[in-house]
This record gives structure tokens, C-alpha cells and sequence, in this order.
């Protein structure tokens, strides 16, 4: 248990080297070092302890690998390598993964976990990660390097073409240990992400769901406009809440429509209006100064034939929304006020007081 | 979209001719009578105001324009660019029925389509959707043309049919002080 205890401890210090190592693969070389003076006398008292010496071990996993083994038999030749770390460093660092051994370390995982203390299931995810010493392969990282992590499939296709040769090199003494950790350790961290890039990629893909996204956020930056021009509809959320206010608003609107025609049909005894007569009072400052400003173009024309225009075009000039209407009127005048609509025809004379009364208190 | 001061004034030109048109074709008139041709004049002219640009104006003039009595107004109103509006609002006419087949055939889908998830839990988020359906739905009635519309052309319609009854108002209440004011002078 203690030699568990001193093998976890190892892969807490090297798991806190995990990061600088990952990121530079030639450090890979050093820590290995490092391992090999550290903990070879500590393998030779395991082997000792065991009884079980590294070929016998080494042929129960070649047995167990082509006649599929009770788990408890490989998972104890699977805990006997665990306990052999110098078999660590024959791994050669091009060792192609399996499906079968990813799927029976999965499961030592478990075993491991179970029967020694918790340490020894944290040392698959730390030390094995260091010690594999893959810098080829893009699994020895998995942490590091997220992105790389989608390619099982390319490892995938390795795997059967180099199952055999993978058979040899277990022959000269590749460590099952090492390629039980590594690919839990690319297993276990390829699990969270992949499943994770996957959904993503899947939602993205979907050409459906990304213009469904799309027409979504343009209907919902309309609705933002929308509220912004409803009065009271800023503070609220809600789609259905927006559009209860948005369809008040519409429909106070058209019974203000409503109500402003009765209005006016109740007022005049006759249909039409006379501007002239309308101006009259406004210029009086009773109306603001709104309206006149909208009624002013009309009459315009018959005041310039004949004013004195300089100073009012030099005020409608000012303000340029102005300028279009006056242009066209001068174009066809008859368009709106033609003498024989003689309804709105007027004496400009009479009214040009009045007019520069307006004038000036919009230059006011 | 044209600044808000100039669509007032083209209104108003608008719905002044439209006015006079009224008057000189009818001269006497009852409350009500008077009433919708100032309301119809006024409608029309907004409309036509907006340049029949938007579907909302578009279905506006095609619907005045069905009643007979209103055709020389409309037109009038309209000026020399009815032909043209009249056109591409016959065309509304037009999508509108095709629209209204393709709106039933889906309903029929949708009824199916009802009927196998109707199985499964209501969730709260359907509650909210249909919330949603309900009020476009009303919405749709309330915007002139908005039968045919999607989602999003509503909405955008609404925007612009909101800026325009706005200006309406304004201008219809301005004119209705002014006429008070003088008559009670």
C-alpha cells in the first residue's frame, strides 16, 4: 500500500509538470530521465514482492489480448504491470492504441480504483499522461491540445493495420501498462470534450437550426426597434407581453383615427377645410407652432409671387426638410392649389402679416 | 424612412385634395357620411403618403379601391402614380389569394402534426409559443394586409404602419384644434 502511496505521490509531482510538458515535447526526454533514476529500485522491490516476474506477466497479457481473459485475471495482470513501473520505459513512443485495450483499461480503471487506494485510480489521468512520452502522437496531450482530440478516427484507422505489429513489439517487452494508461488517458479526456465538441459541431452544422438562429435574431432585433417606438414597452420582456402592448398601441392609434375624423366631421358643418382660415388663429399663438410649420409650404407659391422673398427663403432655406416640397411646388403648383379650387385660395397679402409673425417665432 | 416632418406635410397635401374631392362631389352630407369620407380621405392619403412602398399601404389602397364609390377618390388622391400602385396592389390581391390556399394547406399540416405531439407533455415553452401565435394572429387582423405576411415583414410593417398612424394623428388632431378654435371664434 505504501509503494501505491509512493507511486501516487510521483504522479502528483509529475502531473504539476503536465502542462510545461505538454506544451514542449522535448522536455518529455528530461522528466523521463528523471523517472528512470527515481523509481527503478522501487519496480525491482514490487517484482520481488510480487513474485511475478516481467515475461510471466507479459505473456498473461498476450493470452488475455487474443483469447479474451476473465476481467479479474487481466485486471490483475493489469494491476501486476501497474506495479512494475520500469516496464514504463520501454514503451516505445509511436505504440499505436486498440480498441480492445482502451475498452480492458476502462475497465482496470475500475478495478484499480475499487481494490487499491484512490490514489492509484488518479495516477492513470496524471502519471501515465507524463510517463507515456508520446510526442508524436497527438493523444499524449489531450489536455493541451483539445482541438487534436477529433481525431479517433484516424486512430482508428492505425489501429487495425498496425494491430500486428503491435503484437510484435509487445513481444520485445512493450509495456501493456503504458498502453493501458495512455489510451484511458486519451480516453477519459477525449470523453468530456469530444462529446462536447460534437453537440456543438452538430448545431452548427445543421442548416436548419442555423437559419431558424438567424431569422430568430432578426425578428428579435425588430422586436427591439419596436419596442423602443411603444411607449412603456422598454421595461418588459417577454415576446407575447411585447406584443399585448404593441397591438394596444396599434389599436389606440386607430380609434385616435377614429375619433379625430368624428371630431372633425362634428366640427364642420361642411367637409372641407379652408387653410386660410385656419391660419389665422395659429398665427395667434394659440396652436404650437407645428402645424403652421406643415401648413406654411402650401401656401407658399402665391406668397412669393408677391412678397418680397429674400428673408423667408433665406428661413425656409434654413431648415432643409422644406427645401424638397417648395422645389416641386414651384415645378407644377397646380398639383395642390389651383385657383379654381378656390377653397383654399386666399388673399397672400392679408396673410403675409401673420406670416411673419410666424417666422419669427420659429426663429425664435 | 423619409423624416417625420415631411411625411406630415405630404399627408397633409394629400388629404386636404382628398377633402376637397369629397366636398365638391357631395355637397350635403350627414354626421357619419362625413365622418368616413374624412376617415377614408384620410387613410388613403397616408397610404399614398408612404409612396406605396410598404404592404400595409398597398393593401390599404386595394381596399379602398374594391368599393365603387371610392374608386374616383382613391384615385384622385393617388395622382398620376395610381396606375402603377394600383397595379402592384391588384398583384397583392393576387398573392393574398395565393397566400390564403398555401395558409390552409398548412393548417392542415399543422393539425396532423398536433395531433402526434399531442401525445407528448405540453411544455411550458409551447404555452409560451402559442401565447405568441395568438397575439401575431391579432396583430395580422389589426395591420392592413397582414394576413400575408411572415413573421418577420410583420413586424417590420407594424414599425412603419406605428410611424405612420402616429404622424396621422398628429396632423388630424393640429387640424382639428385649428377648425375648433376658429369656430368658436
Amino acid at each position: 500500500m505504501e509503494r501505491i502511496a509512493g507511486t501516487g505521490g510521483r504522479s502528483g509531482s509529475t502531473g504539476g509538470e503536465k502542462e510545461e510538458i505538454g506544451a514542449e515535447s522535448f522536455l518529455f526526454g528530461e522528466e523521463i530521465q528523471r523517472l528512470m533514476t527515481g523509481p527503478p529500485e522501487n519496480g525491482s522491490s514490487f517484482t520481488a514482492l510480487l513474485g511475478l516476474p516481467a515475461n510471466q506477466a507479459m505473456e498473461l497479457l498476450h493470452s488475455q489480448e487474443s483469447d479474451t481473459a476473465p476481467a479479474e485475471l487481466s485486471g490483475e495482470a493489469w494491476r501486476d504491470n501497474h506495479m512494475n513501473p520500469h516496464k514504463l520505459y520501454y514503451c516505445s513512443p509511436t505504440f499505436p492504441a486498440n480498441t480492445t485495450l482502451i475498452d480492458r483499461a476502462a475497465r482496470f480503471s475500475v478495478f484499480a480504483a475499487g481494490e487499491n487506494s484512490p490514489e492509484t485510480s488518479s495516477v492513470p489521468s496524471n502519471s501515465s499522461h507524463k510517463v507515456k512520452n508520446e510526442p508524436t502522437d497527438t493523444d499524449s496531450n489531450p489536455n493541451s491540445l483539445p482541438p487534436l482530440i477529433s481525431n479517433p478516427t484516424v486512430e482508428n484507422k492505425n489501429q487495425r493495420s498496425t494491430k500486428r505489429k503491435e503484437r510484435e513489439k509487445k513481444a520485445k517487452g512493450s509495456t501493456k501498462k503504458c498502453k493501458n494508461a495512455s489510451n484511458e488517458t486519451s480516453e477519459e479526456a477525449e470523453k468530456l470534450p469530444y462529446v462536447h465538441v460534437r453537440a456543438r459541431r452538430g448545431q452548427a452544422t445543421d442548416s436548419h437550426s442555423l437559419a431558424e438562429r438567424a431569422r430568430r435574431e432578426k425578428i428579435n432585433a425588430r422586436m427591439k426597434l419596436l419596442q423602443e417606438l411603444v411607449p412603456g414597452c422598454n421595461k418588459i420582456s417577454g415576446t407575447a407581453l411585447v406584443l399585448d402592448e404593441i397591438i394596444s398601441h396599434v389599436q389606440s392609434l386607430q380609434r385616435q383615427v377614429e375619433f379625430l375624423s368624428m371630431r372633425l366631421a362634428a366640427v364642420n358643418p361642411r367637409i372641407d377645410f379652408n387653410l386660410d382660415s385656419l391660419l389665422a388663429p395659429e398665427s395667434g399663438s394659440l396652436v404650437d407652432s407645428n402645424f403652421p410649420s406643415m401648413v406654411m409650404p402650401l401656401m407658399w407659391p402665391d406668397v412669393q409671387a408677391n412678397e418680397n422673398r429674400q428673408p423667408y427663403q433665406q428661413l425656409w432655406n434654413d431648415d432643409t426638410l422644406h427645401q424638397p416640397v417648395w422645389g416641386r411646388e414651384e415645378d407644377d403648383p397646380h398639383n395642390f392649389i389651383a385657383p379654381e379650387h378656390s377653397l383654399l385660395s386666399y388673399d397672400s397679402s392679408a396673410n403675409s402679416g401673420s406670416l411673419q409673425s410666424n417666422q419669427l417665432k420659429m426663429e425664435l | 424612412m423619409r423624416p417625420p416632418t415631411s411625411l406630415k406635410k405630404e399627408f397633409l397635401k394629400k388629404w386636404i385634395m382628398g377633402l376637397q374631392l369629397c366636398s365638391s362631389s357631395k355637397k350635403e352630407m350627414s354626421f357619419l357620411e362625413r365622418k368616413k369620407a374624412i376617415k377614408l380621405s384620410a387613410d388613403v392619403a397616408m397610404a399614398s403618403a408612404r409612396n406605396a412602398t410598404t404592404r400595409w399601404s398597398r393593401a390599404l389602397i386595394s381596399n379602398a379601391s374594391k368599393d365603387d364609390s371610392n374608386k374616383g377618390l382613391v384615385e384622385c388622391i393617388l395622382g398620376p402614380e395610381s396606375e402603377s400602385l394600383k397595379r402592384a396592389s391588384m398583384s397583392l390581391v393576387l398573392c393574398n389569394k395565393r397566400n390564403r390556399s398555401k395558409k390552409i394547406l398548412r393548417k392542415s399540416c399543422s393539425i396532423r402534426r398536433a395531433r402526434k405531439s399531442s401525445s407528448q407533455m405540453v411544455m411550458a415553452s409551447s404555452i409560451a409559443k402559442r401565447l405568441v401565435k395568438k397575439r401575431t394572429q391579432v396583430l395580422k387582423s389589426l395591420v392592413p394586409g397582414g394576413g400575408s405576411m411572415s413573421e418577420f415583414s410583420l413586424i417590420e410593417e407594424t414599425l412603419d404602419y406605428i410611424l405612420s398612424l402616429r404622424a396621422q394623428v398628429d396632423v388630424m388632431r393640429h387640424l382639428a384644434n385649428a377648425t375648433e378654435l376658429l369656430n368658436r371664434k
